[in-house]
């Protein structure tokens, strides 16, 4: 028996788990969790841990399919991934949501997680909700990959439909699997898994505002546009409102003087026996959050950086 | 003051340091390539603490990260501004608690300076 491996990565909701159950022969083996941070805007489930799916190619030959978690803070299971469980793949599949503000921060970000263990195999960038926003568009991601220096391919996917994601099996898997009908497997899994109604599900329940409120130790969040405009708050305390307004309108100055030292991401104010007042910005956008002392910046960004990849331009979707 | 500075920069933490008073620096470990991060740093500051103070707010330490950087700055005493900057990959509390801990040094020189 040949067993090959293939590994899916890329932001929340981009669709790995879905992905691995349209292409899966077995139950697949999930670890979802109800999500309990700004995930809820787009799902009511998250993976934790990882996805597992095993496809039959043929009698003698299978791929098992693994998905990494999309959030940050289970990062530790993707380094488990890469370095055990999928040491030995032959290619990693970044899955890519079209729909966020900025596409192409996920796919730097990715790389530069997966760096090593893209030098060593096949990268994949597979594009999905291209149905709901299909730009960028192929050439742009072309043109994104080539600025990277990357040896990729890019490939637009609906991963609901199991003939699509087989497609990226194939294009990784044929070259060392010759005898395989494709055509075959794509219509077995079509007929036993049928098309995913994972996205048809209501999603984009939620409000910025209250996904930010789902985090544990947010207090408050406002909204701004480019011009200090307050898009939606719910933070009444006039003190925080003004402070957080004043922060913005510094980010905004800096960055008309710092090219020489960079754009102002985030500025936040504490101390001892406050709350703890920071503000996000994000070209024509911030996120101001007030939250208790003790939630740590790592997550507070974390969670910002999150919320605003679907933020202003997605509302629609809301 | 410059005694002081000494023992703030601390290697993997704090790369560089500052005291401002309003908008005067007192001492600066700044490297002169690193200048353009001390000024932005001074103004930024400046200008947090002083709407801190106009609100009746009592928030003593703001933190900026500004391209790889991050710039943060601590109220000592009134008009007493200490300025770290570290690598933005570095963990926040390592740079509060040492800070911490230099403050403790600077409060006890003042008192054996007011004692002497």
């Amino acid at each position: 028996m040949k067993d090959h491996k293939i590994l899916f990565t890329g932001a929340v909701c981009a669709g790995k788990t879905t992905a691995i159950r349209s292409l899966s022969d077995i139950e697949t083996l999930d670890t979802d969790a109800k999500a309990s941070d700004v995930t809820v805007r787009r799902k009511k489930n998250t993976t934790i841990a990882m996805d597992y799916g095993v496809l039959e190619l043929a009698q003698d030959s299978r791929v098992h399919l693994y998905g990494t978690p999309g959030q940050e803070r289970f990062s530790f299971m993707w380094e488990m991934l890469a370095n055990q469980f999928a040491h030995d793949a032959i290619g990693l599949v970044l899955l890519v949501d079209n729909t966020r503000k900025d596409p192409f921060r996920d796919v730097r970000f990715y790389v530069k997680e997966f760096g090593e263990y893209i030098r060593k195999r096949r990268l994949i960038i597979a594009v999905t909700h291209s149905d709901i926003e299909p730009n960028p568009g192929y050439n742009d991601y072309l043109a994104c990959i080539r600025e990277l220096g990357l040896m990729a391919t890019v490939m637009f996917v609906d991963v609901r439909n199991p003939k699509t994601v087989l497609s990226i099996v194939e294009e990784l898997i044929s070259a060392v699997e010759l005898e395989i009908n494709w055509a075959e497997v794509g219509e077995r899994i079509l007929d036993h898994n049928g098309f995913s109604l994972d996205f048809y599900k209501p999603i984009y329940e939620e409000t910025l505002l209250d996904a930010a409120m789902n985090k544990r130790g947010i207090l408050g969040a406002m909204h701004l546009g480019a011009e200090q405009e307050v898009l939606s708050s719910n933070i009444d305390e006039q003190q925080s409102v003004a402070l957080l307004k004043s922060m913005h309108k510094l980010s905004s100055a800096i960055a008309q003087k710092s090219e020489l030292v960079g754009e102002v991401s985030n500025i936040v104010v504490g101390g001892p026996a406050v709350r703890t007042l920071s503000m996000f910005s994000d070209d024509d956008q911030a996120l101001c959050l007030c939250s208790e002392r003790d939630v740590s910046l790592p997550v507070l960004k974390q969670q910002a950086s999150d919320l605003l990849q679907w933020s202003r331009e997605n509302d629609y979707l809301a | 003051m410059i005694e002081l500075l000494d023992k703030v920069d601390k290697p993997n933490v704090i790369e560089n340091s500052c005291l401002l008073q309003g908008k005067e620096v007192l001492a600066s470990s700044f490297t002169p390539d690193k200048k353009n991060h001390e000024t932005i740093a001074k103004q930024a500051f400046n200008y947090v603490f002083l709407n801190v103070a106009r609100m009746n707010a009592k928030h003593n330490e703001a933190h900026l990260e500004i391209g790889d950087k991050r710039l943060s700055g601590f109220i000592l005493k009134p008009e007493l501004v200490l300025v770290c900057m570290s690598d933005k990959a570095c963990n926040i509390a390592l740079v509060r608690d040492h800070v911490a801990e230099v403050k403790k040094l600077f409060l006890q020189e003042q008192v054996n300076r007011m004692l002497a």
